[in-house]
């Protein structure tokens, strides 16, 4: 089994989980550093992506209580929920009238042993090379060329999915369908770095319709 | 480190006391009605910081904010979290259509957050994550 089949079978559980609990709207996973894991059927990319960018926020102040463990908004026509399993997140979330206290529990517990079945299957840890979410910020200038960055300690991880092999070339696709194929090297800003934003230049931007502060999904070319 | 007996700053227009002695004076209107909630509010929020398990509150209206943390050191963190986890919450109710937001939690390893929009206000209550939550809210008796 590799690492398709792992987010196709939680792809799959998802999906199982919503049909058969019709409260459930929308429900997804992804990495707590930000890469998609598996989604239901029915879920768009774009709220994906955006759930990930308010995530990423509240997580990146939510050092001062200790990390973000769990996220809850109530509203008068439905819930969200963000819990913590093991190292990644689910999102759930409910119709107005769900029984959420056990929706909750179920849909964790089932979550909860597939990963764990599935990690037994699987020794090495879920860091696949699925697309990554980041958020753009721009650079301009004379020596701006074409080149993206993005941190330094993802480009290492993505190494070692292919044998230690730099990684030159990633993929970004933009929430709007575009997509292009840039070469990539690490933020040399230090005041940028572990921020979770991938620097493009501006000119590509453009080609990219797509503007600073907004999210991007990009996965490494295999060298 | 000794408890604060008062928030840090407090303009409420109206204290409880002046506006009781108003309403029966004259018909409540909608605005003596959300005065006299936030005065409601306030003494609420002045027995709740007693409760074992509440570390404190930030209360922001548009023109002033009352404090009040065991731990004033961080002031600054919480002020910024209670914004973000607002906001956050805000563009999550969009996205999947969640209506108004009665309130949003973040739980974190030793502390949570509950966090409430009352009108134009904001209202948020640090506990240790043992607290509960859900009677904390109930006890703010906001409708």
């Amino acid at each position: 089994m590799n690492k398709d089949l792992y987010a196709e079978a939680l792809k799959n559980t998802l999906t199982e989980i919503r049909n058969t609990c019709p409260g459930i709207k929308s429900s997804f996973i992804f990495t707590k550093d930000g890469a998609i894991v598996a989604g239901d059927a029915e879920t768009a990319d774009i709220i994906i992506g955006k759930t990930l960018n308010s995530f990423q926020n509240v997580a990146e102040k939510a050092g001062t209580i200790g990390g973000l463990h769990n996220f809850y908004v109530d509203g008068d026509k439905g819930k969200v929920y963000i819990s913590r399993i093991n190292d990644m997140y689910l999102v759930t979330a409910t119709s107005k009238n769900a029984d959420t206290n056990n929706l909750l529990s179920v849909t964790q517990v089932i979550v909860r042993t597939i990963l764990k079945l599935l990690e037994s299957i699987i020794p090495a840890p879920l860091k696949s090379t699925q697309p990554q979410q980041l958020t753009v910020d721009t650079f301009s200038g004379f020596f701006a060329g074409d080149t993206v960055q993005v941190d330094l300690p993802l480009l290492t991880e993505w190494s070692k999915f292919f044998n230690g092999k730099n990684i030159n070339e990633i993929e970004v696709e933009t929430f709007g369908g575009e997509t292009t194929r840039c070469k990539v090297k690490e933020i040399n800003d230090p005041n940028l770095q572990g921020k979770g934003i991938i620097r493009i230049p501006e000119r590509v931007c453009k080609a990219l319709e797509v503007n600073k502060g907004e999210p991007v999904k990009i996965k490494p070319v295999e060298p | 480190m000794p408890r604060k007996t008062k928030p840090q700053e407090e303009k409420i227009e109206n204290s409880p006391s002046k506006l009781e002695s108003t309403m029966e004076e004259s018909t409540i209107t909608p605005k003596l009605k959300f005065q006299h909630s936030i005065g409601n509010l306030h003494a609420n929020l002045e027995n709740l910081k007693t409760r074992e398990g509440v570390v404190g509150y930030i209360f922001r209206t548009q023109k002033s904010a009352s404090i009040d943390l065991k731990d004033p050191t961080k002031i600054i963190d919480y002020a910024v979290l209670s914004s973000t986890v607002l906001e956050a919450g805000e563009n999550l109710a969009n996205m999947f259509e969640l209506g108004n937001i009665y309130k949003v939690t973040l739980e974190g390893k030793d502390v949570k957050i509950l966090t409430l929009k009352i009108g134009d206000n904001r209202l948020s209550i640090f506990m240790d994550k043992t607290a509960d939550q859900d009677r904390i809210y109930k006890d703010l008796n906001i409708t």
